[in-house]
């Protein structure tokens, strides 16, 4: 019991640790908002919690990649990679600028980006491909992407699972930021994708749905990968504009470029 | 026996592979059965499917980690289903992947018009960064698919189908040098691109030997400004054979590339080709044939491109 209730403490100690840097991550997107370009801050608030999780349990060896291909959410990955101290400087003071290489779609010559995306579906089979180079080499690295559930209406997603499933890359995870919003309104508006979960499993993966703001549970999705011999999805639900009140769920929040004052509410209303 | 283009490209990647353990070759279901590579290689072939994007997206990521991938499938489906993926992971990122795209042109001939391929060249060739070769014969093929290996560089290789030819004798050992398979000494020079290009021009040097014929391998962008100074000692009247549309194709690249010279095109139109037939009467329907180019050739004499006899 001692030894259990240590194991808690630990745990408390990190989902501690990450909502602070949670919260670090959505200040520096709402300041990226704020900035003359504005940015894609709905998917990006949604994403945060999954990108820092991820990036904290992979992204120290260098056999691991994650991919974020819905790479609208830029701001989230800027910001993440900020607060992680892989970027120097707060993104919001050069996003979108013509001396800056933070564009409002990742770019891979920034560090700590593998893979420029934004045309939506190319990062999965990309994390699908590095997820394969690394079985080849016999290594433990594995390769992740992070996509929309909006994302998943583009055909490169399932043909790559397809693939995925013939070739058993079982050391691939597909992580799905489900937060029901795209950018013209409500996914189940415009083209329904029902039963995610249901789809992944049909296309050979083994998969789990969960709370995608909750860093335990996030924490034992990954860990259910790791222990899985199939390919592996993570159906995260989230929320749109999560953490701001004023746009949380809100379709219209998929972009935004907020004034100076509304900056300063936003992040004094976090939650 | 002579082998075909893309007979030749399997047994020298499968040679080259016996020594470099970072060759892999990926298909999209339209390898065949018997495989060379896949015989003796099994744990390096992949055949990924009908996946062309997929395929080229998950060669980047085989890419980054080192190795080198050879994806391989018709070349309409390779340019054009898979545009985005090669624009974005071999030109913008520079992956080190390489497309061997054979049925270039009409090659497939009774398939029909979904299967041909008269715009691939025009469309990889407005990404920066990925070399284009369409090598005529089989040891320039294995020269390419070398070159290839070496090369830190994206590559986008047009074969033919079942056709063999054997290419023309170089002085160097690079397909990358334009080769001069003969020189006139007028001013009216052939410039032959890819098989069906080559053999015309070759005939036509037969009745016209004072007509100058340069073949270039490698005619993406970087390629042909790097030629045009070896090209310019052959004269300022070009006329460029392609199995390509005129849009995209080589010749209207050249005349921009060499404004002080005159360019001319000799290539398949702008019809589609309909009928089925073999790759040679595809190419007589779209007046791609000898007498087609004798024809413009004799034009072109007629208006003043000097020939000296």
């Amino acid at each position: 019991m001692l030894i259990d209730k240590e194991l808690a403490n630990d745990m408390s100690k990190t989902v501690e640790r990450q909502e602070a840097l949670s919260k670090k991550t959505r200040e520096a997107i709402i300041d990226i908002a704020a900035t003359e370009t504005g940015c894609h801050i709905g998917g990006s608030l949604s994403v945060t919690d999954l990108l820092i999780a991820l990036f904290e349990k992979y992204m120290d060896d260098s056999r691991n990649q994650v991919v974020l291909s819905k790479g609208h959410a830029a701001a989230a990955l800027y910001s993440v990679l900020y607060v992680l101290g892989i970027l120097e400087k707060n993104p919001a003071e050069s996003y979108g600028r013509s001396d800056s290489l933070l564009t409002g779609h990742p770019n891979h010559k920034i560090k700590g980006i593998p893979y420029s995306t934004g045309s939506l579906g190319h990062g999965i089979p990309y994390a699908a491909g590095w997820a394969l180079s690394q079985k080849l080499k016999g290594s433990a690295g594995i390769g992740v992407a992070v996509c929309g559930d909006g994302e998943l209406q583009e055909g490169l997603c399932w043909e790559t699972f397809q693939v995925v499933q013939s070739k058993q890359i079982d050391n691939f995870l597909c992580v799905v930021d489900c937060n029901g919003g795209q950018n013209d309104g409500f996914v189940h508006h415009i083209s329904p994708i029902e039963d995610v979960r249901g789809r992944f499993e049909s296309f050979g993966f083994q998969a789990i749905e969960i709370n995608g703001h909750d860093f335990r549970e996030i924490r034992e999705a990954l860990l259910a990968f790791e222990a899985s011999s199939k390919p592996f999805a993570i159906i995260a639900n989230t929320v749109k504009g999560k953490g701001v009140p004023d746009i949380e769920g809100n379709p219209k929040a998929h972009y935004a470029k907020i004034p100076h004052r509304l900056k300063n509410k936003w992040k004094r209303s976090m939650v | 026996m002579t082998l075909s283009g893309r007979d030749t490209y399997r047994d020298e990647l499968t040679k080259i592979a016996e020594d470099d353990d970072r060759i892999l070759c990926l298909e999209a279901d339209l390898g065949g059965k018997n495989h060379q590579f896949e015989s003796q290689f099994p744990d390096r072939f992949f055949n990924m499917g009908i996946a062309e994007m997929t395929s080229i997206d998950m060669a980047a990521g085989l890419a980054e980690a080192g190795f080198i991938p050879f994806f391989s499938t018709f070349a309409t489906f390779a340019s054009l289903r898979s545009a985005e993926s090669i624009k974005l992971a071999m030109g913008y990122m520079e992956k080190n992947i390489k497309i061997i795209a054979p049925y270039g042109g009409v090659s497939g001939g009774w398939f029909g018009t979904t299967h041909h391929s008269l715009e691939d060249i025009g469309v990889v060739r407005t990404f920066p960064n990925i070399k284009i070769a369409c090598p005529y014969g089989e040891e320039d093929t294995r020269r390419v698919i070398r070159e290839a290996v070496s090369s830190p560089h994206p590559y986008y290789v047009r074969l033919s189908r079942n056709e063999s030819f054997v290419s023309l004798d170089r002085d160097d050992d690079q397909a990358t040098i334009p080769l001069v398979n003969q020189k006139g000494n007028g001013n009216l020079c052939l410039l032959s691109i890819g098989e069906q290009g080559t053999e015309l021009c070759k005939k036509i040097q037969e009745a016209y030997p004072e007509i100058s014929h340069v073949h270039l391998c490698y005619i993406d962008q970087v390629s042909l400004r790097n030629s045009i100074a070896q090209l310019e000692e052959h004269g300022n009247t070009f006329l460029v054979v392609e199995e390509h549309r005129l849009a995209g194709g080589t010749a209207s690249l050249l005349a921009v590339l060499m404004p002080d010279n005159r360019v001319y095109s000799f290539d398949c139109g702008e019809e589609w080709p309909v009928y089925g037939g073999s790759h040679q009467e595809t190419l007589a329907y779209l007046a791609f044939d000898y007498e087609a180019l004798e024809e413009k050739v004799k034009n072109l004499l007629s208006e003043g491109a000097e020939v000296n006899w």
